[in-house]
């Protein structure tokens, strides 16, 4: 949308996009522009990775925090997001909002996401201002001073972003179906904006506890990208980041394991606003550091990027079924899940989309992709990713994330070989591999003129899969992550 | 976000334009005073100074029929993005079949003479680069991003879609059903139902006040002879721009552009003029309440008219608007920050050929709309009303100027703007005048701006979402609201009413 900060949704899948497809390979058909990159642990263990690249008098900051939305304290489903608006409060050293008067005010900007398994802050300043930022970014992971009226109207913020993002638009309770009912144990089960109940009980003391518990230099990483002076860098990294103590206690990280699916599941969902009729089919899929996460994101290339893929062309351009027809291989750290939404072209029913939609999954398994289909990918994938690299932000964003969710600040080079790599039984395998019945999920996104079942909103016709306290909110949801 | 909207999935660019970075600023702000160094660590360091900078520049040829070159060269990253501009879009649409210039946009790229829908789809897929078209007010753009290796197969296509579109009936017949329920879908949104309506408040009649996409009606109503016609009319060599930009130098691109449009004929028949200034319907500002019940939040929005892009204004209007919008705005001072009522709230001044429109807007629950559209309307008042103080301005200049510099770093941004420039006619030195000229507007300028352009005495007022939620605190200010049910709206005409009846 027009508005920085209205804009800032960053889908977990796009992030890791960019990680998985990118590096030189003397194979490719163009050479992929090497980070260039240095990387270092200060004692009190913040990571910092930093490029130089002079094309522009400006400069990318990037503190990644390995705290998400899967994080969320018990009963606050929501807060590691609300809790990176609060971010922007006021700290010992700075008022409320200061971080708009250093960014700003001097023509840069700032933002920050959340996602179920990072929480990311960046700015793009004039180049001149990075010592200004890095004291800035210092500042507030030594401490949080917030007070209860700007805590409890930063919380009525999120409260309208969650109404924006999800209650406004026609499918955004469709999204937050998706997240929400794919899984039934890990946390990820929580979609990262919560429930308004969850975010109304959320207190100041939960925002200290937090900070205390994941913002600590050795749970963070530090990215610079842009016009600088490498010693310079270091000099201010040593005088305002390194004197930060690491705490004692350790890190709490999430140890739940997901369990397979053992038999399809399905929902019914009616609801306000729908235009259309919709549907959603699920997959359980393993971790981005699965090596089936390349092959996977291939698959959802061809299945659905551009008009010329196998969805748009059957779906939607052959039979005039669906209104649109999306893949999404939504990447996370510890489970991931790969998702079809379809939205139906008027006068159509669900259960011939459905058939129609498993049928061109039925097709990508019986028989190997052509190796059109699998270049064509390929070059998708690489378009994609320059294009993300044109920007200092675009290229911190991609070393930081190979950094901290795949664990090797490498891969930012090395990823394209992997790519490049897949192969047309690749892509089969992992298709037949995990595009089982047992292992499906499947949601009817109806109109509430479509309801037969007096019964409440949501019929599921395998509830004893439910958890007590996955109970639907009244409204909608999102999926990825969550901006400022 | 984006992803429902798109037919297909998009996954790596959904998050693109949000990611912006910096190109540079030649202004120097210190910070303010309060908050400079004492001690290392309990003020920020001060800026270092500034580094100066270059924006690339456009050279240009126009081809013997009339076709425009334009050409920017970068090399920083091996990627061409080609726009083929056609001076044209929704505002020679006639009423009666609004929608069909977007129509035509989209048709092109689903046969020639040489290629199928499908066909197309799959040759510049393989490239790796999508082949778009977008259709808007004034110009209609059709453009390619690929790796600068594909460039000339890239351009091929390009040309061969603007050139010899076929327009065969079960195209026309698929695409109308496809647009029919895309507005179906964007029709369950409170924000876009209210930009609908604002058009029409603002423009009435006129051809700013229709649907760009057009209306179920309207686009039933359009024949296979439009489009020809449409087509024969508008997309001609000297009724269009050519612009290339990004890891291609100058020769190589016209000589792209002779090869592939060289031979594009010019026609006998002079190009159609242009339709002139259209007066604005009403001067009497509307307060209209669109009732949609099931609306999880309303949208506000006051509109009013602003200013056309050749207005000796223009860079006043921006500094005006660059004070109300934008995250450290006032709008969203006002109504996000110090009142936690929205996600955001922001304005747009848009400009266009002939006088475009000025809105003002945020989402907010059902129960602020009347709160927050008051909200909004003061600010705009206000603007006009005491000068804005330099603390003030300075920042919002910087703004400004940020945007500007950082939207010419991606090489679609660059030619975008570039592309711009060319439709308005205006001379491609503005870019390297415009931080000046930032500079130079004062809390003067941006007061009697105000004064003149953005008046709140003539500034309409539309909301959409559940009505009974805040229409008794609407209704205590503004007894004459018009009060719409969403099931009776109809943008076809400014009376935005399928029958006539009392409220």
């Amino acid at each position: 949308m027009k508005q920085r900060k209205l804009g800032a949704l960053f889908l977990l899948s796009a992030v890791l996009l960019i990680s998985s497809v990118c590096a030189t390979d003397a194979n490719a058909q163009v050479a992929m522009p090497r980070i260039n990159f240095q990387q270092k642990t200060l004692p009190n263990g913040l990571r910092v990775l930093s490029a130089v690249d002079h094309s522009s008098p400006t400069v990318a900051i990037q503190v990644w925090y390995h705290v998400g939305s899967k994080d969320d304290p018990p009963g606050r489903s929501g807060f590691a997001h609300l809790f990176e608006h609060i971010m922007f409060k006021a700290t010992k050293n700075m008022k409320s909002e200061m971080m708009d008067r250093l960014t700003e005010d001097v023509g840069g900007f700032n933002n920050a996401f959340t996602n179920p398994d990072v929480t990311v802050y960046y700015e793009v300043v004039p180049s001149n201002y990075l010592e200004t930022l890095l004291w800035a970014e210092a500042d507030r992971l030594s401490g949080l001073t917030v007070d209860e009226p700007n805590f409890k109207s930063e919380r009525s913020v999120v409260e309208e972003e969650y109404r924006q993002s999800y209650l406004a638009p026609p499918y955004g309770m469709l999204e937050y179906l998706i997240e929400q009912q794919s899984f039934t144990t890990h946390p990820y089960k929580r979609p990262t904006i919560g429930s308004i109940e969850d975010l109304e009980a959320a207190s100041l003391e939960n925002v200290r506890a937090f900070h205390e518990t994941f913002y600590r230099p050795d749970n963070a990483t530090l990215v610079v990208v842009g016009d600088f002076d490498p010693k310079q860098l270091d000099a201010w990294v040593a005088r305002y980041l390194a004197p930060i103590p690491k705490p004692a206690i350790p890190l709490p990280r999430v140890n739940i394991k997901e369990p397979e699916r053992t038999a399809e599941r399905r929902i019914t969902h009616h609801a306000a606003n729908v235009p259309l009729p919709a549907i959603a089919i699920t997959y359980l899929t393993p971790s981005e550091k699965s090596p089936d996460a390349e092959p996977l994101q291939v698959a959802a290339t061809i299945l659905a990027q551009g008009e010329s893929s196998r969805l748009y062309r059957s779906l939607i351009y052959d039979q005039q079924i669906a209104q649109s027809a999306d893949a999404t291989p939504d990447l996370r750290e510890d489970a991931s899940v790969f998702y079809f939404n379809v939205v139906l072209a008027s006068g159509k029913k669900p259960e011939d989309v459905e058939r129609a939609l498993l049928a061109e999954i039925t097709k990508i398994q019986d028989a190997p992709v052509s190796a059109a289909e699998l270049d064509k990918a390929k070059n998708q994938l690489v378009t994609n990713e320059l294009r993300q690299r044109e920007t200092s932000n675009g290229k911190a964003l991609a070393l930081a994330s190979s950094a901290v969710l795949l664990g090797d600040p490498n891969r930012v080079n090395t990823d394209l070989a992997r790519l490049q790599a897949v192969t047309a039984a690749d892509v089969q395998r992992v298709m037949k591999k995990y595009f089982t019945p047992a292992n499906r999920l499947v949601i009817y996104y109806l109109p509430e003129a479509a309801k037969t079942s007096p019964t409440g909103a949501t019929t599921d016709h395998r509830r004893e899969q439910q958890r007590g306290s996955s109970a639907l909110p009244a409204t909608s949801g999102q999926r990825g992550g969550q901006g400022k | 976000m984006k992803a429902l909207k798109l037919r297909v999935c998009d996954f790596a660019t959904t998050w693109l334009p949000q990611v912006l970075s910096l190109v540079s600023l030649t202004l120097c702000l210190s910070i303010p005073a309060a908050v400079r160094a004492q001690t290392p660590q309990a003020t920020p360091p001060p800026p270092a100074p500034p580094r100066s900078v270059q924006f690339p520049k456009p050279v240009e040829k126009t081809l013997p029929n009339g076709l425009r070159v334009i050409v920017i060269e970068r090399a920083s990253t091996p990627l061409i993005t080609a726009q083929l501009v056609i001076k044209n879009g929704g505002e020679v649409d006639p009423p009666e079949v609004a929608g069909l210039s977007n129509m035509v946009g989209d048709l092109i790229t689903k046969g020639t003479e040489k290629r199928s829908a499908t066909q197309i789809a799959e040759a510049v897929e393989a490239l790796g680069g999508s082949l778009y078209s977008s259709t808007r007010w004034d110009s209609t753009r059709v453009g390619v991003d690929v790796m600068s290796s594909k460039i000339g197969p890239a351009v091929d296509i390009l040309a061969d879609v603007v050139r010899r579109p076929t327009f065969k009936d079960d195209e026309i017949e698929r695409l109308r059903q496809q647009t029919l329920d895309d507005l179906t879908v964007e029709l369950g949104e409170p924000g876009s139902i209210a930009r609908y309506v604002a058009a029409r408040v603002i423009f009435g009649d006129a051809p700013y006040g229709q649907p760009l996409a057009g209306t179920p009606e309207s686009i039933a109503r359009i024949s296979r002879d439009d489009f020809l016609k449409y087509h024969r009319r508008w997309y001609r060599p000297d009724n269009a721009i050519l612009v290339l930009g990004g890891d291609i130098k100058a020769r190589e691109a016209f000589a792209l552009a002779e090869r592939y449009f060289g031979d594009w004929k010019k026609p006998a028949e002079p190009l159609p003029p242009l339709p002139g200034p259209k007066p604005v319907a009403s001067a009497e500002p509307r307060v209209v309440v669109v009732d949609k019940a099931d609306a999880g939040q309303a949208a506000v929005l006051v509109a009013r008219t602003g200013i056309d892009r050749n207005d000796p204004d223009y860079f006043r209007g921006l500094v005006a608007n660059s004070v109300l919008s934008g995250y450290s705005g006032r709008l969203n001072q006002e109504i996000r920050i110090k009142r936690g009522l929205s996600y955001g709230a922001g304005s747009s001044l848009d400009t266009r050929r002939n006088v475009g429109p000025f809105i003002a807007s945020a989402q907010t629950k059902n129960q602020s709309a009347a709160q927050v559209a008051e909200l909004l309307l003061g600010e705009v008042s206000r603007l006009a009303t005491a000068p804005v103080p330099d603390i003030e301005l300075n920042p919002r200049k910087a703004v400004v100027v940020g945007n500007f510099a950082r939207n010419l770093e991606t090489t679609a941004g660059l030619v975008a703007q570039v592309a711009t420039l060319a439709v308005y006619g205006i001379s491609f030195d503005e870019i390297n005048r415009y931080i000046g000229n930032v500079q130079s507007i004062t809390a003067g300028d941006v007061q009697r701006f105000a004064g003149s352009h953005l008046d709140a005495r003539g500034t309409s007022i539309v909301i959409v979402g559940n009505a009974k939620e805040f229409l008794p605190d609407l209704r205590k200010k503004y007894p004459q609201v018009e009060v719409i049910p969403i099931s009776e709206l109809d943008l076809n005409t400014a009376l935005l009413r399928k029958k006539q009846q009392t409220n």
